[in-house]
C-alpha cells in the first residue's frame, strides 16, 4: 500500500479545516505498524483512509500497486469488505446479534452462501478462543470477549489488513496484554496489522512506529523486535 | 444478502421494539380495516339489492300491456281493455329466439279453511310448464300435471308458509281436503315459498291451482298474465323485448303494445350509487392509511438515528449504500404489511360481525386481500424512501463516531 502526497480537508469554503497535509507513507505486506500521536493531529484520518472509510482530497493511493483513483461509495464498500478487518475501541457489536452472528456479518456483504459463512465465522471464534461462547449475545460477554468477538469478525473474510483504532482504550491492561498477543500472532500469521493508539505499551508491540502531528508524519521508525 | 435475510432482520428489528412497531402499525391496521369492510360491506349491500330486486325475475321477464293514448286524449282519461290471451299466443311467444318457456297464469284469490283454520290466500293459476321454468322446489307430494290441467282437476298445492299455519305438527297431509270459497279441493302438494320472509306479506301464504281450475271457479280467463324465461339470463331484457314486440305484432294491436319493465337500467343506478358510496367512504379510509403511512415514515427516521452506528458499523464491514437502502426499504415495508395483514384480520372479523347483526353477506374477497397487503406494503415503501435514503447516505466514519 503506497500512499503519496495524501492531504485531506474538511468542510469547504470559509470553513475549511485541513487535516492532513502531505502524507507519503508505504505500507509492506506483513508490517505490524503503529501510528501515534496527539489528538487531532490526523492519526485517525489517516486510518479512515487507509481504511476506505474515506477518500483524501488530494494525492494518489496505490493498492497492490493499482492505483485507486476517486471511486464510487460501492466501490469502496466492496473494498473494505475485502481487503480490510476493522477493530474498534467500543468493539460495535450488533447488540441483538449472538456472537456468531456478528462475526458472520462481513461475509453476509461478501455474499457468500449460508453453510460457508457458519463454518468460517466458527472456526474464527474457535480461533480467538470463544468457541464455546457462540450463541452469547455481547451483553452476556466481557470486554475482553467482545473484542475477540470484533477481532473474529474482522478476520473472517480473510483481508490483507487489520486495522485496528484503540483496540485497547476499553479495556484493562491485563485483558490489553492479551488482545495484544493476539494482533502479534495475527501479524505472525503474515497480516499486516495497523493500529492507531497514543499509549506507547500499545506502540511497543509493532514493529515499526508511525507519529503523526498537525497533518505530518514526524518520526517512522522501524525495529527488530 | 439475500432478500430473505434482511426481511429477517427486519422482523427481528420489529420485534425487538414491539410496542413501538405495534403502534405505529395502529394507523395502517385502521386504515386496511376500515378500507375493507366498508368495501365489503358495499358490495354485500349491492348483491342483497340486486337479488332483492330481482330475485324473482332472474330469468323470467313478465310482458305487460300498455295502452298508447289518442291523440289529445290524457293518460287517466283512458278507458282501455287488456286483449285477450290465448294458448296460440302461448305457441307464438315459445317460437320467439331465446325463449326457453312461456309461462302462463292467472290469479284467484279466497279464503280457505281446514278444520277450524281460516285464512285468506293468494292463489296462482299455473300449467305443469310453470315447475320447470320457474325454480320451485317441492317438499312433499307432486307437482301439478297436464291431466290436472286438462281435466279440470280440483287440487291444490300450497306453500311452505300455508302449510305451517294449516297444518302445523300434522305429518301426512298429502291427500288432505281443503275449502276454498266453500268448494273442496284436494291437497296434492306443498312447495318452498319463494318469498323471501321479510318480504311474506300474505301470512297465510299462498297456493297453486290448475289454472284452468281457476278460471272455471272464479270466471276468470284462463291465461292473464304471460312471463318468458330466457335461455341466457344475461340478455333477458333483450330477449323480453323482442317477445313483447312479437306479441304486439301477433296480435295486430293498435291502441297498445306490449312490454317487459326493463331491469338492466335498475341495475345499473343501482350500481352507480352504490359505487359513489363506497368510494366516498372508501376514500375517507384512504386517508388514515396516509395517516398511518405518515407514521411509519416518522419512526422509520427515529430508527434510522437510533440506529446510525449499526448503519456506521455495516458500512464498515463492507455494506454498500444500496444494501442500506434496502435494509430500510424492507424493514418499513414488513411494518406495514403486517400491519395490512392484522388489519385484514380484523376486516374479516368485522365482516363477520356485521353479517351476522345486518341482513347483508359481507365477504372479504381474495382480490381486496391481495390489493390490501400490496398496498400497505407500497405504502411501507414509498414513505419508508425518506428514511432508508437518509440512512445510506450517512457517513460511516460519521455513523461510528455518533454518540
Amino acid at each position: 500500500m503506497k500512499l503519496s502526497k495524501i492531504t485531506k480537508v474538511y468542510g469547504n469554503g470559509a470553513l475549511e479545516v485541513p487535516v492532513l497535509h502531505g502524507i507519503d507513507l508505504t505500507i509492506e505486506d506483513g508490517e505490524f505498524i503503529a501510528i501515534m500521536g496527539p489528538s487531532g493531529s490526523g492519526k485517525s484520518t489517516l486510518m479512515n483512509i487507509i481504511g476506505f472509510l474515506d477518500t483524501a482530497t488530494s494525492g494518489t493511493f496505490e493498492l497492490n500497486n493499482e492505483e485507486i483513483g476517486l471511486v464510487k461509495d460501492k466501490k469502496l464498500a466492496k473494498l473494505r469488505n475485502e481487503h480490510i478487518g476493522f477493530v474498534f475501541q467500543q468493539f460495535f457489536l450488533l447488540p441483538r446479534h449472538n456472537a456468531l452472528k456478528n462475526v458472520e456479518s462481513p461475509l453476509i456483504y461478501a455474499g457468500i452462501p449460508k453453510r460457508e459463512r457458519i463454518q468460517r465465522a466458527k472456526e474464527m471464534l474457535d480461533k480467538v478462543g470463544l468457541g464455546d461462547r457462540m450463541k452469547h449475545l455481547p451483553n452476556q460477554l466481557s470486554g475482553g470477549q467482545k473484542q475477540r468477538v470484533a477481532i473474529a469478525r474482522a478476520l473472517v473474510n480473510n483481508p490483507s489488513i487489520v486495522l485496528a483504532d484503540e483496540p485497547t482504550g476499553a479495556l484493562d491492561s491485563k485483558t490489553s496484554e492479551q488482545i495484544m498477543e493476539l494482533m502479534v500472532q495475527l501479524n505472525n500469521e503474515g497480516r499486516t496489522v495497523i493500529i492507531v493508539t497514543h499509549e506507547e505499551e500499545i506502540a511497543a508491540y509493532a514493529n515499526r512506529v508511525i507519529t503523526l502531528k498537525d497533518g505530518l508524519i514526524t518520526d517512522d521508525q522501524r525495529r527488530n523486535l | 444478502m439475500s432478500l430473505l435475510e434482511s426481511f429477517k432482520v427486519a422482523l427481528s428489528s420489529i420485534w425487538s421494539h414491539k410496542i413501538r412497531s405495534i403502534l405505529t402499525m395502529l394507523g395502517i391496521i385502521i386504515g386496511v380495516a376500515a378500507v375493507i369492510i366498508i368495501v365489503a360491506i358495499g358490495q354485500g349491500a349491492k348483491s342483497k339489492m340486486t337479488e332483492e330486486l330481482f330475485s324473482l325475475e332472474k330469468n323470467a321477464v313478465d310482458l305487460w300491456y300498455q295502452p298508447i293514448p289518442k291523440e289529445g286524449e290524457e293518460e287517466s282519461e283512458m278507458f282501455w281493455m287488456e286483449p285477450e290471451l290465448t294458448s296460440e299466443d302461448v305457441d307464438t311467444l315459445s317460437q320467439v329466439p331465446g325463449v326457453k318457456a312461456v309461462i302462463a297464469t292467472n290469479q284467484g284469490w279466497g279464503p280457505m279453511t281446514y278444520n277450524d283454520k281460516q285464512g285468506d290466500m293468494e292463489i296462482t293459476g299455473v300449467g305443469p310448464e310453470f315447475f320447470s321454468a320457474r325454480d320451485i322446489h317441492i317438499v312433499e307430494g307432486r307437482p301439478i300435471n297436464a291431466r290436472d290441467n286438462d281435466g279440470r282437476n280440483r287440487v291444490v298445492m300450497i306453500d311452505t308458509v300455508a302449510r305451517d299455519k294449516f297444518f302445523q305438527g300434522k305429518d301426512d297431509i298429502i291427500g288432505e281436503i281443503v275449502e276454498l270459497n266453500g268448494n273442496p279441493y284436494k291437497l296434492i302438494g306443498v312447495y318452498e315459498s319463494p318469498i323471501p320472509e321479510q318480504y311474506r306479506y300474505n301470512e297465510s301464504g299462498e297456493m297453486l291451482m290448475p289454472r284452468g281450475v281457476i278460471s272455471m271457479m272464479f270466471g276468470n280467463l284462463e291465461i292473464e298474465r304471460l312471463a318468458i324465461v330466457a335461455d341466457d339470463p344475461e340478455r333477458i331484457s333483450e330477449i323480453g323485448r323482442s317477445a313483447a314486440d312479437t306479441l304486439t305484432r301477433a296480435k295486430k294491436l293498435e291502441d297498445g303494445i306490449y312490454t317487459v319493465n326493463d331491469f338492466s337500467e335498475y341495475e345499473q343506478e343501482l350500481d352507480t350509487v352504490i359505487n359513489i358510496m363506497t368510494l366516498v367512504i372508501g376514500s375517507i379510509a384512504g386517508i388514515s392509511l396516509l395517516v398511518g403511512g405518515i407514521g411509519v415514515m416518522n419512526i422509520m427516521l427515529v430508527s434510522v438515528t437510533e440506529r446510525t452506528r449499526e448503519i456506521g458499523l455495516r458500512k464498515a464491514l463492507g455494506a454498500t449504500r444500496g444494501r442500506i437502502l434496502l435494509q430500510f426499504l424492507i424493514e418499513s415495508m414488513t411494518l406495514t404489511s403486517l400491519g395490512g395483514m392484522i388489519g385484514i384480520g380484523l376486516a374479516t372479523l368485522g365482516t363477520i360481525i356485521v353479517s351476522n347483526f345486518a341482513p347483508i353477506s359481507a365477504t372479504v374477497s381474495p382480490l381486496i386481500v391481495i390489493i390490501g397487503v400490496g398496498f400497505s406494503a407500497f405504502i411501507g415503501i414509498i414513505f419508508g424512501i425518506l428514511p432508508a435514503n437518509k440512512a445510506s447516505k450517512l457517513s460511516p466514519i460519521d455513523a461510528l463516531r455518533y454518540e
